[in-house]
């Protein structure tokens, strides 16, 4: 009796916690995918090079000599003007054709090659480090937390509030929300469309910097970083319905709980058969995913 | 010429036009890479034609079904693991790996297909990417495959008498008619009421049900061809190379078969065959110069996607069918 | 049509190794400067043109000039035999060198067989290249798995006798392999197994194993994760206090030189069995430090080392054999002596796998230092070779 509390305890008590830590880092890499795709219909392929350049810039600051802090604030917004830019000057022009779902993932795919060669010869292939700002551990209940984890979770935890409560609570929101729902009734309501479009897309590409910045202590700084996160996002985004907020949140919670205890008991080189798997199986019950577009719910 | 009044990048005369161009250019590399003894540019040309059917498998998607798929390198990958195991392990034939590889393709295909088919636009390009990650994963980790060293050893296949692949010319030929005779095999099949099954699912496949057609029936059997197809070119590499490796059937390779369609002309088919040799050449060329060949062909495909979105053959396809046209109009020219 | 194909190949040859006699020697290099492994190719890179730049300046090979020629493998076999192809045959190269992974290394060797011509790997250290999959063109100057797993056993049995070892590998073929290696080895000198756990490549999280870890108690954890797998293993286990009171250990990828950095104090007392060390106390490899870091402004790593010998090695075959003739050259290269920073190698005749004396070295204040040494002779376990 007293191994199974054990068990319970020492076992799976961290592993569900660990798993927690992890999944708080995929939600806010598919909460990015998913808005974006939500709002523009665009599946960013380049989604993954936009948060290892968000990492590469909490280096670039840090090495100018500014404290974690001031990297963590500066970075999503920088992020945000590269989003924008990019948007507009790369993404608008194909927007309006035909076959704009096919374009826009080339498009991106294309950038994402690009940019991480562009990361390889501005830093180099080698990987990097970024110093944890808080140290030490925390011992809960006779388990074991890194204080900056802790951290994480938290920050994490809040960026997933504040965006809910930006697309669901503010006019801004309502304004993105009505523009994914209908774009023509929206523009001729005087919505300003392309620039809700350039802004959106950018909201998103900071979601991704901002991920880079808080996940690059644990995880380090290397060019092919995001490649890591793609097909686990990938996923998460399609089993909570593209363009879902609440579809992306549990999605990616479940699944990374999924991974994290199914790693107990078989070899975690299936954790990849097993996630697809499970996308299959939901997108066969629900083609649509969890839930619903960006404009519905 | 009936049908110049649709200057369409499927314009059937220009495109033949394109077609004859490519294997005649072709022969015409052949007789002379065989008269000056070459034998790297002949193999390298043989590659640029193996990769032209991958690409070949992706255009029949992409560009005649609508279906973008990015995980196409597994059928590739499978055909050249079943050719190599079947060269190496069970009997030297060109003819023999050939057919296992082309059974192992479409029933791999079929299965995919039933996976993969039910989901749309973005959904099916995702689910194929996972599709082939996870085999690609599977391969990597067993032993018996050879894990991440791949299958070396696989000696030069059989094809008749006297002949094989291990002669550069002669295999760059019997290269050239497999991949010719696939083009033809296609464009036929486009022709049939399938084909024109396809290019209604293309345009609006909503509609489809009501013309009293089951538009998923049609969409799995083009996955199967298209599985098929890539087969068979996967199945010519090892016969070339003389070794497979898990890297054949990761999203490089599937990433570089979409390149070559877009660059050569989405839904021209031969587009497919004239991006992979443009490609093939132009990073043989730049890897020596830079270790950044990767900006070059990403700044490349980025242009191409905004500004020739048509790629090479759609755009220059409705020019030269304009010029047929003026030709024939004239009384100069035409047939 | 396959005797036709051979003589016309042997004749081409025959023409161009008479026309290339007076000209430099082409020395082609096959390695990714691109991709997963470019920082290891970066090490090889500079390895080689060190060693270009005083062989030339010395007088060269015979007198005549070494001339590297250059070719990015992206880390991708099918590339990697590509490139090769086309330095065989378009720069007619004498002799060929680079490749990285264990796949490159396998597939490049079949197409130096077909064109007969000689290559080494101064990197891969799959046994099988120089075991069960060995081939007459190819040769291995680095120092192989087993050899490794044998100076680090070495040195496990001797500080750390009947320890109780938890092992972290990479779930693939070749991480599953190097710690089935290392555990016959250290399980045959007196060592336990406590727990076994395998994390995927490029794996983001290594906290769901530390549960595992924990529970069992080692006093000894290896692990043969490489690259940036190590810097997230080893930050994450310094985050989570797991490095205390426990001795790590690991394969000679695990803490380079290039990840050093990125690990930072959590590296510090990590130990693994190498082929080569900055810290090995000679003259020669005081001086070859010197030199590279005033070339390249960064510190050798086993991989520059060792493809800083290679050139070494095939100067003093060409030199022996008086010809860069293959059969020459390879008759030459068997059982050749010839010295490198880590002092005077050996090449077996039988398996052409290199000889050398191993160390086990400890991270400490970011330098490797040597802690043990496993003559050569003990190192290299028997010849398994039967190709030749």
């Amino acid at each position: 009796m007293s191994s199974a509390l054990d068990w319970l305890q020492f076992v799976l008590a961290p592993q569900m916690v660990n798993g927690l830590s992890i999944g708080v880092a995929v939600v806010l890499m598919a909460l990015g995918l998913t808005i974006i795709f939500g709002l523009l219909d665009v599946i960013n392929m380049a989604h993954g090079e936009f948060y290892a350049i968000g990492a590469y810039g909490a280096v670039a600051l840090i090495g100018l000599g500014m404290s974690f802090w001031w990297a963590l604030a500066l970075t999503p917004l920088l992020m945000a003007v590269l989003g924008y830019v990019t948007e507009r000057g790369l993404i608008q022009r194909v927007f309006h054709s035909k076959d704009r779902h096919t374009l826009t993932l080339l498009l991106t795919f294309g950038v994402g090659i690009v940019l991480e060669d562009v990361l390889k010869i501005v830093f180099g292939a080698n990987p990097l480090r970024v110093e944890a700002p808080i140290t030490g551990a925390t011992e809960l209940v006779g388990l074991f937390f890194p204080n900056y984890r802790l951290f994480v979770m938290a920050v994490g935890g809040l960026l997933i509030v504040a965006v809910w409560v930006l697309v669901f609570r503010t006019s801004l929101g309502a304004i993105v929300r009505a523009a994914a729902f209908d774009r023509y009734m929206s523009a001729s309501l005087g919505v300003p469309i392309s620039r809700v479009y350039a802004a959106t897309f950018a909201f998103g590409v900071a979601l991704a910097g901002i991920s880079g910045v808080l996940l690059a202590p644990i995880y380090s700084v290397f060019p092919t970083m995001g490649r890591d996160f793609v097909l686990i996002a990938f996923s998460v985004v399609i089993i909570g319905g593209m363009g879902s907020i609440k579809g992306a949140v549990l999605a990616g919670l479940l699944l990374t709980q999924v991974q994290s205890i199914s790693s107990l008991f078989i070899s975690p080189v299936w954790n990849d058969p097993l996630l697809f798997g499970i996308m299959v199986l939901v997108l066969m019950w629900r083609p649509q995913g969890l839930y619903g577009k960006l404009g519905n719910a | 010429m009936h049908d110049q009044a649709k200057p369409s990048a499927q314009a059937p005369s220009a495109s033949r036009y394109f077609t004859w161009l490519f294997f005649l250019g072709a022969l015409v590399f052949a007789l002379g890479a065989g008269l000056v003894g070459d034998v790297f540019f002949l193999r390298l040309a043989t590659e640029a034609l193996i990769f032209g059917g991958l690409a070949l498998s992706v255009d029949l998607l992409l560009g005649r079904v609508g279906l973008l798929p990015l995980g196409q390198a597994l059928f590739f990958g499978l055909g050249a693991y079943v050719s190599a195991l079947v060269l190496k392990e069970w009997h030297n034939s060109f003819w023999l790996s050939v057919t296992v590889s082309l059974v192992a393709s479409a029933l791999a295909g079929l299965v995919g297909g039933i996976v993969a088919i039910r989901a749309k636009g973005v959904y099916f390009a995702l689910i194929s990417f996972g599709l082939a990650q996870v085999v690609s994963k599977v391969v990597f980790n067993t032993r018996d495959l050879g894990a991440s060293d791949g299958i070396i050893g696989v000696p030069g296949a059989a094809i008749f008498p006297g002949l094989t692949s291990a002669d550069p010319i002669g295999f760059f030929l019997v290269t050239l008619a497999t991949i010719f005779g696939l083009y033809c095999g296609l464009t036929y099949l486009m022709e049939t009421p399938f084909g024109r099954q396809l290019s209604a699912i293309r345009t609006n496949e909503h509609r489809i049900p009501f013309l009293g057609f089951d538009p998923w029936r049609y969409k799995l059997l083009a996955f199967v061809v298209a599985a098929c197809i890539a087969g068979l070119s996967g199945a010519l590499y090892p016969m070339l190379r003389g070794f497979v490796s898990p890297e054949l059937m990761f999203f490089q390779v599937s990433g570089n078969a979409v390149i070559n369609v877009i660059v050569g002309g989405t839904g021209t088919l031969i587009g497919s065959l004239y991006g992979s040799t443009l490609l093939t050449g132009l990073k043989s060329v730049v890897g020596s110069f830079t270790a950044h060949h990767q900006i070059v062909i990403g700044l490349l495909f980025v242009v191409v996607v905004i500004v020739f979105p048509r790629g090479l053959i759609g755009y220059l396809s409705p020019l030269l069918q304009r010029r047929l046209s003026f030709r024939h109009a004239t009384g100069r020219g035409g047939q | 049509m396959k005797t036709k194909l051979m003589t016309t190949l042997i004749a081409a040859t025959f023409t161009v190794g008479a026309q290339a006699q007076t000209g430099p020697i082409r020395v082609g290099v096959v390695t990714p400067l691109s991709g997963t492994y470019a920082g290891i190719g970066q090490q090889v890179k500079w390895g080689l043109d060190l060693a270009a730049k005083e062989i030339n300046g010395g007088g060269g090979v015979m007198g005549r000039q070494i001339e590297l020629i250059y070719e990015d493998e992206e880390a991708n076999p099918a590339v990697a035999v590509q490139k090769a192809e086309k330095l065989f045959q378009v720069g007619k190269v004498d002799f060929l060198t680079g490749t990285v992974n264990s796949g490159s290394t396998l597939a490049v060797g079949q197409v130096a067989e077909r064109n007969n011509r000689l290559i080494a790997t101064t990197v891969s250290f799959a046994d099988s290249i120089t075991a069960d999959k060995c081939s007459a063109n190819v040769f291995r100057v680095n120092a192989r798995a087993g050899m490794q797993s044998a100076a680090l056993a070495d040195w496990m049995a001797s500080t750390k006798p009947n320890a109780n070892v938890f092992y972290l590998g990479p779930d693939y073929e070749m991480g599953r392999s190097t710690v089935a290696a290392f555990k016959s080895a250290a399980e045959s000198k007196g060592a336990k197994t406590v727990g076994e756990v395998f994390a995927p490549l490029d794996n983001k999280d290594y906290s769901p194993f530390f549960g595992q870890m924990r529970s069992a108690r080692p006093t000894v954890i290896y692990t043969s994760v490489a690259g940036n797998d190590t810097v997230r293993l080893f930050t994450q286990m310094a985050e989570f206090g797991l490095n205390r009171n426990v001795q790590v250990v690991g394969a000679s990828g695990t803490v380079t030189s290039q990840n050093l950095k990125a690990i930072g104090s959590a590296a510090d007392g990590f130990v693994t069995g190498v082929g080569y060390s900055t810290s090995i106390d000679s003259a020669e490899n005081k001086k070859f430090v010197a030199s590279f870091e005033a070339a390249n402004k960064a510190q050798p790593d086993l991989y520059g080392a060792d493809s800083y010998g290679v050139l070494f090695f095939y100067k003093a075959a060409v030199e022996k054999a008086k010809s860069t003739d293959t059969d020459k050259v390879r008759t030459a290269m068997r059982g050749l002596q010839w010295a490198t920073p880590q002092g005077i190698k050996t090449m077996r005749a039988g398996d052409h796998q290199a000889m050398q004396d191993m160390y086990a070295v400890k991270v400490n204040g970011g330098k490797f230092e040597i802690v043990g040494k496993v003559a050569a002779a003990t190192a290299i376990g028997p010849d398994a070779c039967t190709k030749f």
